[in-house]
């Protein structure tokens, strides 16, 4: 099952992880100005919102992995030594 | 014990020296490195000329002559792991914003025709001539580590120096400058862009929602953020994020412009439009990096062509 989750400290309360979410997995917490994860089971892994979410604080555990393709395999070899 | 020391080399390529500083501002914590770390090599501490063997090379600053060159392969034979350290050495840097230019046009620009100075003729003998571009250090040499940064802000450098001491693995954290500012991301009405010379942004709202084409969305957060917190936009000094050097169809440009809209009335076309108008500053830090550079999205000799003849 897919799980999602938001650094909250990193989060700076754009919204954009909620209008963009297929299948509301995100709510918006008001008085906080943050966002949270409402459903985390909802989540179908289309990793939009990561992708989106300016401060990159929302991550994703036990998604389906599709192989990236179109992805720059040069470069992804070089992460893992990021420090 | 002094035996049981990492022994440390450093040097210093083509860079403005801010790395080896940022080293330094670890303050009091450089005295619990120095309880593990051995320096022998440092340009800005020690009279080492030489390249004694050494567990932990660190090497600042981009490839562009030939003492360049011959540094890094000193370096990597010397050293047991190298870390490319700053994003000069990770991705070539402000160095590498030259490759905008020709090696013809930046030597008439700095020493012939130089409009703010006495002009001369360039440097001959006594010093290595440029080389045709600049290339970030793994083309060069092999690379164990890197760590991008303008410079790195001493947290992160303390961090990844005790995890190499400790020998746990580096921790790959690819949160965005965003993470680190305080300012609201709130919708504003906002529809025209604005000049960093122009107005004062409010405080406690995102420069983005303000009209500021701000990269700290774009920019991997090895800095914490002092600029955007302080009212300077970002421009991206510590490289893209992971998403924008893996994926082929994600670019600095359109991937602010997305944020940027949603969050104004400004549309996406505008905003990129005018970001390729100051493209030079925007893409800077990371140009000389084959992730950026041969991105079939990057144009950047059209879009200066494009503002020449406007001009």
């Amino acid at each position: 099952m897919v799980h999602v989750e938001i650094n909250e400290s990193g989060c700076r309360g754009c919204r954009m992880c909620v209008d963009i979410c297929p299948t509301e997995v995100f709510e918006f917490d008001e008085p906080a100005r943050k966002a949270r994860v409402r459903e985390s089971e909802d989540c179908i892994g289309c990793l939009s919102c990561s992708y989106l979410c300016p401060s990159k604080s929302i991550t994703h555990s036990d998604f389906p992995v599709v192989k990236n393709f179109y992805r720059d395999l040069q470069f992804c070899r070089k992460k893992e030594a990021f420090l | 014990m002094e035996n049981n020391k990492v022994r440390l080399n450093t040097d210093w390529l083509s860079a403005c020296g801010g790395c080896h500083c940022a080293i330094v501002d670890l303050h009091e914590k450089i005295l619990d490195v120095l309880g593990y770390v051995q320096i022998q090599r440092c340009p800005v501490l020690t009279d080492q000329k030489d390249y004694p063997p050494a567990d932990v090379g660190i090497l600042t600053g981009a490839i562009r002559n030939e003492h360049d060159r011959h540094a890094a392969e000193k370096m990597r034979k010397s050293c047991k792991s190298l870390i490319a350290f700053g994003t000069c050495a990770v991705y070539g840097g402000i160095p590498g914003a030259a490759l905008a230019h020709t090696r013809e046009e930046l030597l008439d620009r700095a020493y012939r025709n130089n409009p703010t100075t006495e002009t001369s003729v360039p440097p001959g003998e006594m010093i290595d001539s440029l080389e045709k571009i600049v290339t970030p250090i793994d083309e060069v040499v092999d690379v164990d580590l890197y760590l991008a940064g303008c410079p790195p802000h001493p947290t992160f450098i303390f961090d990844a120096l005790l995890a190499l001491i400790e020998g746990r693995a580096p921790k790959a954290q690819d949160q965005a400058v965003c993470a680190h500012c305080q300012r609201n991301m709130d919708r504003c009405d906002t529809d025209r862009i604005q000049s960093y010379h122009e107005g004062i942004p409010d405080p406690s709202l995102c420069l983005l929602s303000q009209g500021y084409v701000c990269l700290g969305s774009v920019t991997l957060d090895r800095c914490l953020a002092p600029c955007p917190k302080n009212g300077v936009p970002c421009t991206g000094c510590a490289g893209p994020t992971m998403e924008i050097l893996t994926e082929p169809n994600r670019d600095i440009r359109t991937e602010v412009a997305d944020r940027m809209a949603r969050l104004t009335r400004l549309e996406q076309p505008v905003i990129i439009k005018a970001m390729e108008r100051s493209a030079k500053s925007h893409y800077s830090y990371a140009m000389a990096s084959r992730m950026i550079g041969e991105k079939s999205t990057f144009l950047i000799r059209k879009w200066i062509a494009e503002v020449e003849e406007s001009l």
